[in-house]
């Protein structure tokens, strides 16, 4: 995966100009790290925070759209005369009309169709789209539009996508070209003399993002000006889309997203449907609100691609592993050949090998394309690695942890020059998470002779990304009455962004959070920044907050030097005065600085300077689970879980165990109940596109008791020495449970999720344990 | 987005019946169901009569007999809360507690959820299936690890009711009414088989409604409860479940009630297993041989196999439970 990727950006990323001035990092901090409640709780929890899908505006038209319901047909003809009849149409786009005949791409890597390609790929590609003075005329609408189809053969399994023989799903063939395989050492000869090898394959399942709020937009044309309300993790991303499109400068796209009901990777970028409702705006001259329906966003608004794992390792006796050899086979569905993307990181990087080989293949396969989900590729990657290491512990008769701890890696072995990590709490991750567990006693704790078994596991994860970097460029304002502005072009997307980010002004200028407003994610008022995902946004932006808060100190500082006639070093802020450090007596009131009260406004402006070199900056976790399977009905429940993190420093601590809930959550989603489920055998439809056959884990899924431990090792790669912790915290879930039931009931189970019905077959298939298997060795 | 259609809001029960009696009439009651249905082309509507202003069928009260009478408005959160049914009829009692989520019992009631239609993806989803007018089952060569293993064949629904099984379990009688008058069904004879019909679920005439439950009085002694797998662990159907009624004498089973939820397209009594066991001392080798006679005669379809063992592990785990 190249930057690029993970930033969603058209080729190289801006840059940031040099930071002027770079603060220290903090040594102490009143307010950064604290568990401050989120600074707009109260709006969200009230209702009175307005999210794109609120935003109503005068003469708004609702759009609906028509999608194809055939897993692979041909537009042969569409027939809008009854629907344009129906009442309160204001307009309908199809292909072929003026203005509609857009060139689009699936996904930025994707190749080139049309905003309504007749070709139609999957379930789910777009015919046609109405707009309407109401959401009901405009489904009215959409049900009276004629459409004749041919229906083609199609193919939505990977399999049967790479036989040559299979129906075309696009030109060019279904198998775009593997990239090379990853290679260092030489597996071969390491198997060949290793002491022990396994080898097992591991399936995990496609995901739906299934955000609660939906994708979609309202806009609004003010002459040649365009402004869209999205419901997006990056409001440049949806600028530079829409303006690509549309042939509009970028200055007259404003994209404003203050809010958003969650995104997970979906929402990093827009969809064609803020471009049909820009069209549509355009042609009726009112603002037009397009949502996607659920059933539409589960068919066609991204997924994370199921993924077949086949993984060899080999161990010396003592646990040294020696070599890892993956193959990893996936679909990004119809449009995009990110399939594998991500998958063999963890693979390559986790555990120190000397000897790994990784090689991907992809196809395309008329389904809906994937998108980037929660930590692209590696909780699949972590699924087939850390069952191995489970299997590997087994097989040698060591513990799980002692394993892991065996094999430690202190440089990025896959990186270029293999550069240290800047800090890895990999292993104390691993010794502090078993230690508040109780990992030792519970592992060893004996089974109970009922049918409800017992188990622990532990799985370890880290995240390719999550150093963070330029570009960022943040504005600190502080008014003459101490007051401050942060303004920042950054999405919070759930995490608590605009919270941490006040709490580094206020740290820095001593401004009490209440008294900091926020303006951010608004393409229009704030300034560049890469979409919030990648779990980059707290150490991208934080250090440039960081840094603008300092400037502002700086000029503060310096005012305050020249009326009180001492230097500036002499001089710290502190409630609300600027006091000498050597003689506290000498001290001036913020008001009170004539040059600041003469200004009325201190600007200071903080640039996301770069990451050191020759360092790689990752955040690790470690999760511990603890399951009860019940060997009669192949329930698993899981009763306990411990999630270890090294993300740096942390920010909130209150936003941080929030987000590692939230990791949690969705990786039991992962491990237990989530699957997209197509009608293979038959239509090539998707089954379960709603939210009762698609099964998110509810709140009777989690487990109440969990417990997050902060591993921080006070990394200074930046002047926060933040890390992100969005995607580490559902890496390892799934394969913590996995092994957790595996030493519950004595089998592994390689295939996500572990559904009711996969364990009662591995428990109906199940051998006698092999001896090093058993409880307490 | 919905179909057109007329919407009546009923004054009194007569009044309802006399706007039911016609084609394309539906009840409206809790409309958890009946709008998902209508949304997504499930069924059509012509007339959508409401009976929510039918307050006599709402609440629960004691029966002259000393059983109890549910009316069919009453919702399923209602039903859970009440504590005369969660003391005597702990079966229906768990069954309310664990259907769907809060919302939705919140806004569900009794009659609507034994009325309500089934949730296999294919009759939801965009296919022209058997119970839709159709020729052809889509599951039996799709997806089918939700469906039946038992009393499939033109069709493989599981019946997605909860409480269905419990007042099967515990001989709850239905009372129904239409234009041509009333009429008292057993909650066993209300489902219907799909080889007897696959295109609807019970007994239902057309503009007919179920407008009480009447619980028997219960035997002294006698134990019932509802046990319910699922994929997740709340908002979701059964995969399997079951409701179980018990009396024992002395340390003799006298009488017993079995009935499965979501492995065929009725709730699915296993007398055979009621008879194998009543008379009988109910040790741990008996609860095996009831365990499997459960799954006598089950005929798994290619994906749902363990269901077979799921249902002989809920009927062990069950008889252990109440004994």
């Amino acid at each position: 995966m190249k930057p690029e990727d993970l930033y969603f950006w058209d080729g190289p990323l801006p840059e940031t100009q040099a930071p002027t001035s770079t603060p220290e990092p903090w040594t102490e901090t009143k307010v950064v790290g604290k568990p401050v409640t989120r600074v707009d709780a109260y709006d969200r929890v009230s209702g009175s925070a307005i999210y794109p899908s609120d935003v109503i505006l005068p003469d708004m038209l609702h759009a609906a759209i028509l999608s194809c319901p055939h897993a692979h047909a041909m537009v042969k003809k569409v027939d809008t005369s009854a629907a344009a009849k129906t009442p309160g149409v204001r307009a309908i786009l199809v292909d072929g009309q003026v203005g509609a005949n857009v060139p689009w791409y699936g996904g930025r890597s994707g190749f080139a169709s049309r905003l309504f390609d007749p070709h139609c790929r999957y379930e789910g590609d777009e015919v046609a789209v109405v707009a309407a003075d109401t959401i009901y005329q405009a489904w009215d609408a959409v049900r009276a539009i004629k459409v004749e189809y041919d229906v083609l053969p199609r193919v939505t399994t990977v399999a049967e996508a790479m036989k040559p023989t299979a129906p075309a799903v696009r030109d060019g063939g279904n198998v775009p070209q593997a990239p090379p395989p990853y290679s260092r050492g030489d597996v071969d000869a390491a198997f060949k003399t290793a002491d022990v090898v396994l080898e097992h394959t591991f399936t995990t399942p496609c995901e739906l993002h299934n955000p609660m709020e939906l994708f979609g937009c309202v806009v609004k044309w003010d002459g040649p000006r365009l402004t869209v309300w999205e419901s997006t993790q990056g409001v440049y991303a949806v600028q530079s889309t829409v303006a690509r499109a549309l042939n509009l400068p970028l200055a007259n796209v404003r994209v404003i997203g203050h809010y958003m009901g969650g995104g997970f990777g979906a929402k990093l970028d827009t969809g064609k449907y803020s471009i049909m409702a820009a069209l549509l705006a355009k042609k009726t001259g009112r603002p037009v609100r397009l949502f996607v329906s659920r059933e539409e966003a589960c068919r066609s608004m991204g997924n994370r691609p199921a993924n077949t794992i086949t993984l060899k390792a080999a161990a010396k006796k003592d646990g040294t592993l020696v070599a890892l050899q993956s193959r990893v086979v996936g679909s990004g569905g119809a449009y995009s050949e990110g399939g594998t993307g991500g998958v063999d990181f963890v693979i390559r990087e986790l555990y120190a090998c000397p000897n790994v080989k990784c090689e991907n293949q992809s196809a395309y396969v008329n389904a809906g394309p994937q998108r980037a989900f929660r930590a692209p590729g590696h909780p699949q990657g972590a699924w087939a690695l850390e069952g191995m290491m489970d299997a590997l512990a087994a097989k040698l008769g060591m513990d799980p942890v002692d394993l892991r701890l065996k094999n430690i890696a202190l440089v990025s072995q896959s990186r270029n020059g293999n550069p240290p990590y800047s800090t890895t709490g990999f292993a104390d991750c691993l010794r502090e998470g078993a230690k508040t567990f109780g990992w030792a006693d519970a592992r060893r704790k004996p089974q109970a002779p009922a049918h409800i078994k017992r188990g622990v596991g532990v799985a370890g994860g880290m995240w390719q990304g999550g150093s963070g970097g330029p570009p960022a460029t943040v504005i600190v304002k502080l008014f003459a009455d101490g007051s401050a502005n942060l303004n920042m072009g950054a999405a919070d997307i759930g995490c608590g962004t605009k919270t941490w980010g006040a709490q580094i002004v206020s740290e820095e200028l001593g401004v009490p959070l209440d008294r900091i407003s926020i303006e951010h994610a608004d393409t229009g008022t704030t300034q560049f920044a890469t979409p919030s995902g990648g779990s980059k946004t707290a150490p991208t932006e934080s250090p440039a907050i960081h840094a603008a808060a300092f400037d502002v100190k700086q000029q503060l500082m310096g005012m305050a030097a020249e009326q009180l006639k001492l230097p500036a070093a002499d001089l710290e802020l502190r409630g609300g005065e600027v006091v000498s450090k050597t003689d506290p007596a000498k001290k001036v009131a913020l008001g009170q600085i004539q040059a600041f009260g003469r200004r009325g406004l201190l600007v200071g402006i903080g640039y996301r300077g770069m990451n050191p070199a020759g360092k790689a900056v990752n955040p690790f976790a470690v999760h511990f689970a603890e399951v009860e399977v019940n060997t009669r009905t192949g329930e698993v429940k899981v009763v306990r879980f411990l999630a270890a993190h090294d993300s740096g420093r942390i920010l909130n601590l209150k936003t941080f165990q929030n987000q590692v809930f939230g990791g949690i959550t969705m990786g039991i989603g992962f491990g237990l109940t989530e699957d997209r489920v197509m009608d293979d055998k038959q239509l090539g439809k998707v089954l379960s596109a709603n939210l009762h056959d698609y099964k998110l884990p509810t709140a009777l899924d989690a487990p109440a008791d969990k417990t997050v431990v902060v591993v921080d090792l006070h990394d200074t790669f930046s002047s926060t020495g933040a890390k992100g912790v969005g995607e580490p915290a559902t890496i390892p879930t799934a394969p913590a449970i996995a092994n957790a039931v595996c030493h519950a009931i004595g089998v592994r189970l390689t295939d996500a999720p572990m559904s009711r019905a996969r364990v009662l077959r591995a428990l109906a298939a199940q051998k006698p344990a092999p001896a090093s298997q058993k409880r307490g060795e | 987005m919905l179909q057109t259609f007329a919407y009546v809001r009923a004054g009194s029960l007569n009044d309802a019946v006399k706007q039911l009696d016609g084609p394309g009439a539906r009840v409206h009651a809790g409309g958890t169901d009946l709008l998902g249905c209508l949304r997504d082309d499930v069924m059509s509507a012509e007339k959508v009569v409401s009976i929510s202003r039918l307050d006599d069928l709402r609440g629960i009260t004691p029966a002259a007999d000393g059983g109890l009478r549910i009316g069919a408005l009453t919702t399923i959160a209602d039903l859970a809360a009440h504590p005369g049914i969660a003391e005597k009829y702990a079966a229906l009692a768990q069954a309310a507690a664990v259907v769907a989520s809060p919302q939705l019992r919140n806004q569900g009631t009794i009659g609507g959820n034994l009325c309500q239609r089934p949730r296999c993806w294919y009759f939801r989803g965009d296919y022209h299936c058997t119970r839709k007018g159709g020729d052809m089952c889509y599951a039996i060569g799709g997806e089918n690890q939700y469906h039946a293993i038992f009393g499939g064949g033109a069709c493989w629904i599981v019946h997605p009711s909860d409480t269905a099984p419990a007042l099967v379990a515990l001989d709850a009688k239905l009372r129904l009414i239409s234009a041509k008058g009333a009429r008292m069904v057993p909650a066993e004879k209300f489902f219907v088989l799909p080889d007897e019909n696959a295109q609807k679920e019970n007994v239902l005439a057309p503009g007919e409604l179920v407008t009480e439950i009447l619980l028997p009085p219960m035997p002294a002694g006698m134990k019932s409860a509802y046990r319910k797998v699922r994929a997740r662990g709340s908002w979701d159907f059964a995969m399997a479940g079951m409701a179980l009624t018990l009396t024992m004498k002395a340390d003799k089973v006298a009488d017993a009630r079995i009935v499965l939820s979501g492995v065929a397209p009725i709730p699915w009594r296993l007398q055979a297993v009621e008879k194998l066991i009543i008379g009988q001392k109910l040790d741990a080798k008996l609860m095996t041989k009831a365990a499997d006679l459960a799954v006598v005669g089950a005929k798994p379809l290619e994906q749902n196999a363990y269901k077979v063992a799921m249902v002989r592990g809920i009927v062990a785990e069950g008889l252990e439970k109440l004994l």
